[in-house]
């Protein structure tokens, strides 16, 4: 077989012969970089690129039918959002869903995980793979399948209550119960919190338990003591996700109300709005800047929890 | 040492394919286009032959017109066809201009155009396309009044009064779309169930009376509550009706745009929301009748299904005429695409009748298509005499199954939807009756920011149709308010 020669650059250092002769980090920071680059590479193009032009369209009044008519606003944008109406609103309805939403989510899906990580439970997989399999389903499909459950006619909810003697509200046109119903669609599809638990509760050392019985603890101190304690990253991990991903809530809200935030924008979530300002009112300077809005609330909302963090969550191997 | 480079040469040709294949493009169904079209998301784009062409002469030599397909009709296989048919045929019948068409997903289109229109590649001529389609890109339309008066192009076979409705649609008094195509609104009837009830059918003829009483709002109240029917079989004017259990409505209006007010009040009379200064917000009278009778009508009279019962599988998940559980139905000339119950329910009667009058007056609400210009076109000249041929030709209309404005044309479109029932008689002269009161304003006449205002107008709707009891003149105190806000952030 013919020998053939390959040119790689020289890096500064390489041997004269021609030879790389790099130190073992060296190289392998080189192949790093070589594996990460598509990567990188991505995230340039799709992440940072859009998220720099986001920003400058934020301080312009781009509108996409009139692309001609562009100006530079400077921090006009930012300026209208305090006094928007909608905006407001749909900051108040992602904070109202999330104080209902997150805590009931996050006990559930702890509950849930409990229940199945519980050698009593017969069929443990099972039931694991039963809570786990609504994830599977597009939220499209399962919205639409949730409409139906919860329509005060036809719904199965409301005859199920029906049976034991209560009148079921309507769920999805009236504002006090609209959210009720978002945060029990959203239960059906806490599979994946409940794995994630599911795998912080198998990683408890099962010896701290048998010495917290020994000592005579019951279940429910046991529980408050060494569960929770040692599950505390896994739970502010859950917490974080919870969080951003209530505040980027969207799809559930569009389907049910076809985009419009019905009843009387109960469930303009701060997304929806945002939604609607780029595509459906072509204000996309406007909506960058709801954009950009977005992302400082959710930032100083995670800064502030790992500032939490800091005091009520353990570590077992020191802080991460 | 050989064997290290070759295989660093490999490493590094694979990471080179995998950012290639990272960055490029999806695989594309669409043909190879010229670099405006392209600018979409081509998976949106319906594969057509001959394939699109951008820019420069056509294969017949003529300048090329790109005309923009999917914002309204237009994109079912079978009209696609027809479309391309009108294009070869136009293409080889001269050689000045080329037509070439760019048909898009219809859910994509809007998306698609603005994209287009931000990225400088924009079409020539788009449609055919409603005039709230119209809308969302007015100030982006060409006014066409120069190319009238400089073609002398004259509307052959349509009322007068039907051009002056097509002059009114565009922003600031432009012209922007040629009479083409128009929609009015009457009636629609389930025969079978006035029979069942032992109703008289309504009138057709305007100044008819019904049962000697004049065909009003009150009189269409009256009606649709007799024929809106509980599982004990009473109805809703008898004492002792279940208005938790009705299994058969009275009324409703079906499509209305997502419970748009201004839509739903159309037919209670027409006015515009906007001041004659162009700045201030009014709320025309009309829409607070309108709006107390719809809320009473669902809350308190019950023959208007509430939303969750327009959702049920008793009117068909919100095709409820087709369901044959809604007695009468007001909607546009368009909805006898949707009056066939899906299989195995059998086709039931229906028939025409004309709009009651409101407080003594007469106003069936117009939808109309048409193909409009962008003022972006480089080519107005050539795209005005490609638009002059698209809005004259009756293949079109028969293609979009459309109805025609020219009124010599219509018989055949009545004739047409004919034999998709038939069996019935459907009395076209309501049609015809009712084009002599179209909405002017229409109640999809451009306003400052026309997105921000149907989405008020829809909550507003949305509001009076799901809420008892609410407070309507509340409700437009605040309506008012809000596009107030909309007209001032828009100057």
């Amino acid at each position: 077989m013919a020998k053939t020669s390959v040119a790689i650059p020289r890096p500064a250092g390489a041997a004269r012969d021609g030879r790389i002769h790099w130190s073992p980090t060296r190289r392998e920071a080189f192949w790093g970089l070589i594996f990460v680059g598509p990567w990188i590479a991505g995230f340039l193009l799709f992440t940072v690129g859009p998220l720099i032009a986001s920003l400058v369209l934020s301080l312009t009044n781009f509108n996409l039918v009139r692309p001609d008519d562009i100006q530079f606003v400077g921090l006009a944008n930012y300026a209208q959002l305090a006094g928007d109406p909608l905006v407001i609103q749909g900051l108040v309805v992602t904070v109202k869903f999330a104080l209902i939403a997150i805590p009931i989510t996050m006990a559930a899906s702890l509950g849930t995980a409990l229940l199945v990580n519980s050698p009593r439970l017969f069929g443990r997989n099972v039931f694991r793979t039963l809570f786990y399999m609504p994830i599977q389903i597009p939220l499209v499909a399962s919205t639409l399948v949730w409409i139906g459950f919860l329509n005060t006619e036809t719904g199965w909810l409301n005859k199920l209550l029906a049976v034991v003697g209560i009148a079921g509200p309507d769920w999805i046109n009236t504002a006090a119960w609209v959210y009720p119903a978002l945060t029990l669609i959203g239960l059906w599809g806490i599979g994946n919190f409940m794995l994630i638990n599911l795998a912080g509760l198998q990683s408890v050392p099962t010896e701290l338990y048998e010495a917290a019985r020994i000592d005579g603890a019951g279940p429910w101190k046991i529980f408050r003591r060494i569960t929770i304690p040692l599950m505390s990253p896994i739970l502010l991990y859950n917490l974080v996700i919870s969080l951003i991903t209530t505040f980027q809530y969207f799809t559930q809200a569009y389907v049910m109300t076809n985009g419009r935030g019905d009843p009387n924008n109960a469930t303009l979530f701060i997304n929806l709005d945002l939604y609607r300002e780029a595509f459906v009112n072509n204000h996309m300077g406007y909506a960058s800047a709801i954009g950009w809005l977005l992302f400082a609330i959710v930032l100083v909302l995670t800064l502030v929890l790992f500032l939490f963090a800091r005091k009520r969550v353990y570590y077992a191997g020191g802080e991460a | 040492m050989v064997l290290r480079n070759w295989r660093a040469l490999g490493t590094l040709m694979a990471a080179v394919m995998l950012i290639a294949v990272a960055c490029s493009p999806a695989p594309s169904t669409a043909p190879t286009q010229g670099a405006a079209a392209s600018s979409g998301p081509a998976a949106s784009f319906v594969q057509i032959t001959p394939e699109p062409i951008a820019a420069g002469p056509g294969p017949n030599g003529g300048t090329v017109v790109r005309w923009f397909i999917g914002l309204g009709a237009g994109t079912q296989p079978a009209q696609i066809a027809g479309e391309q048919a009108f294009a070869a045929a136009y293409n080889g019948s001269q050689k000045d201009v080329y037509l070439s068409l760019e048909i898009v997903d219809n859910t994509q289109a809007s998306n698609i155009l603005k994209t287009e229109l931000a990225s400088g590649t924009a079409p020539d001529i788009i449609g055919p396309v409603g005039v709230e389609g119209l809308n969302l890109f007015a100030d982006q339309l060409l006014d066409l009044k120069s190319l009238i008066a400089s073609t002398g192009y004259t509307s052959t076979g349509v009322d007068p009064a039907l051009v002056d409705f097509f002059n009114s649609l565009g922003q600031d008094g432009a012209t922007v779309g040629l009479p083409f195509a128009v929609y009015p609104s009457y009636i629609f009837y389930n025969q079978d169930l006035f029979d069942e009830a032992g109703l008289a059918y309504p009138p057709t003829k305007v100044g008819d009376m019904y049962e000697g009483k004049p065909w009003d709002l009150e009189a269409l109240r009256g009606l649709a509550m007799k024929l809106t029917v509980d599982k004990n079989g009473k109805d809703a004017t008898e004492a002792g009706f279940d208005a938790e259990n009705i299994v058969q409505w009275g009324f409703d209006a079906q499509y209305m745009d997502n419970y748009n007010a201004r839509a739903e009040s159309a037919w209670f009379g027409a006015g515009s929301f906007l001041d004659a200064d162009g700045k201030t917000a009014v709320i025309p009278d009309y829409v607070a009748t309108s709006a107390k009778w719809w809320n009473a009508g669902v809350w308190t009279d019950h023959f208007i299904p509430t939303a969750n019962q327009v959702a049920s599988d008793l009117l068909g998940a919100g095709s409820e005429f087709a369901s044959g559980n809604l007695a009468i139905d007001e909607a546009h000339t368009w909805f006898t695409c949707c009056v066939t119950p899906p299989a195995p329910k059998k086709p039931f009667k229906f028939g025409f009748a004309v709009q009651p009058t409101v407080n003594g007056k007469i106003t069936s609400p117009l939808h109309a298509d048409t193909f409009s210009i962008l003022k972006t076109t480089k080519v107005p000249d050539a795209a005005f005499t490609a638009l002059q041929a698209m809005v004259a030709s009756g293949d079109l209309l028969t293609t979009y199954g459309a109805m025609p404005a020219d009124t010599t044309k219509q018989q055949a479109w009545f004739d047409s939807i004919s034999a998709n029932f038939p069996g019935l008689t459907l009395d076209w002269d309501v049609a015809k009756a009712m084009l002599a009161y179209p909405d002017i304003p229409n109640h999809q006449s451009w306003v400052p920011d026309y997105a921000k205002v149907r989405s008020a107008m829809q909550a507003f709707g949305n509001a009076y149709r799901t809420t008892s009891g609410l407070d309507i003149d509340a409700e437009l105190a605040k309506l008012k308010e809000t596009l107030q806000g909309i007209f001032d952030a828009a100057q």
